[in-house]
């Protein structure tokens, strides 16, 4: 049963997720909506399948090292990706732009 | 002006001596000891299996890449007290509660980004962030933090005159004031890591 509500919020956030890459209207905002949703729906699946599946014990470990990999590698993505952006020129929507006071 | 560079020279003085200090290593054997426990737990959870030829193998593989790669993992790490205490609570306590801590934290986020994309009540903006933290291990894990937490997305980091920076993607821009801001981005998590990294 608990299995069920893990990969129904995993599912629900994953289609938010895909949402928020559509509508928001620039490179950053839909890092914003890629990264969190992306982690939070994968560890969310994969925590459904470590409940669902009948593996031994350090069969469900193996599903939470992925999780784990998942979290700390996903950030770090998406930190690469906007950087890279910024650095080949394209200017963010915003009302505040530090990053370009100090770096002109 | 003369007083003011005097000022300034003694405080890039002491805060030379704090980072010299905060920065020497840990002894060889304890960074050996502590590699050598994070690649045992990794071994244990990947092989599986429990029989003692598999036990030993695993134990001496592990103890001669943690001999090799004694510097990558334990660089950083603040050294206080003996090393038993401070592998169990590292291990034990510390890392637990920061898994704790994000993955509610992760939650909220998740759940932050289904209203705004409902909604787009969004008001973005890049905010400069200072750092209390100085170690490039330290640093990374904040910055990584920072992007799972609600509302924030780590662009990128510098580090002039022994003070780190962080610019941060804010989605809705709440305060300028470099303090608040930075209260309101890294809320606890900076505390937590001081705990373990300089």
């Amino acid at each position: 049963m608990i299995e069920l509500l893990f990969l129904l919020f995993g599912i629900f956030i994953m289609f938010f997720g895909a949402l928020g890459l559509l509508r928001f209207p620039d490179v950053y905002t839909r890092l914003h909506a890629t990264a969190k949703c992306d982690t939070g729906g994968a560890i969310s699946i994969l925590l459904a399948l470590a409940l669902a599946s009948d593996f031994p014990i350090t069969g469900k470990l193996k599903f939470l090292v992925i999780a784990f990999m998942i979290a700390m590698i996903n950030p770090m993505v998406s930190h690469a990706i906007a950087r890279a952006a910024y650095k080949s020129g394209i200017k963010p929507k915003a009302v505040v732009d530090m990053y370009a006071w100090d770096n002109p | 002006m003369h007083f003011y560079l005097r000022q300034r020279l003694e405080e890039v003085r002491k805060r030379v001596l704090y980072e010299s200090y905060e920065a020497q290593k840990l002894p060889a054997w304890e960074r050996i000891v502590i590699t050598w426990m994070a690649l045992f737990a990794f071994w244990i959870v990947i092989s599986g299996k429990f029989s003692p030829s598999h036990m030993i193998t695993g134990a001496l593989v592990t103890l001669i890449v943690a001999v090799v790669t004694r510097d990558f993992l334990t660089d950083d790490i603040r050294q206080t007290g003996h090393l038993i205490s401070k592998a169990a609570y590292i291990f034990l306590f510390l890392i637990p509660q920061y898994l704790f801590i994000m993955a509610f934290r992760l939650l909220e986020s998740n759940l932050k980004v289904v209203k705004n994309v409902l909604f787009m009540d969004i008001n973005p903006g890049i905010v400069k962030v200072k750092s209390n933290l100085h170690s490039n291990t330290g640093l990374t894990v904040l910055a990584n933090s920072i992007t799972l937490t609600p509302g924030t997305l780590t662009l990128d980091v510098t580090k002039k005159l022994g003070e780190a920076y962080l610019y941060v993607h804010w989605i809705d821009v709440e305060t300028l004031d470099g303090e608040k801001a930075g209260m309101k981005i890294k809320g606890e998590i900076e505390e937590w890591l001081k705990k373990i990294f300089w």
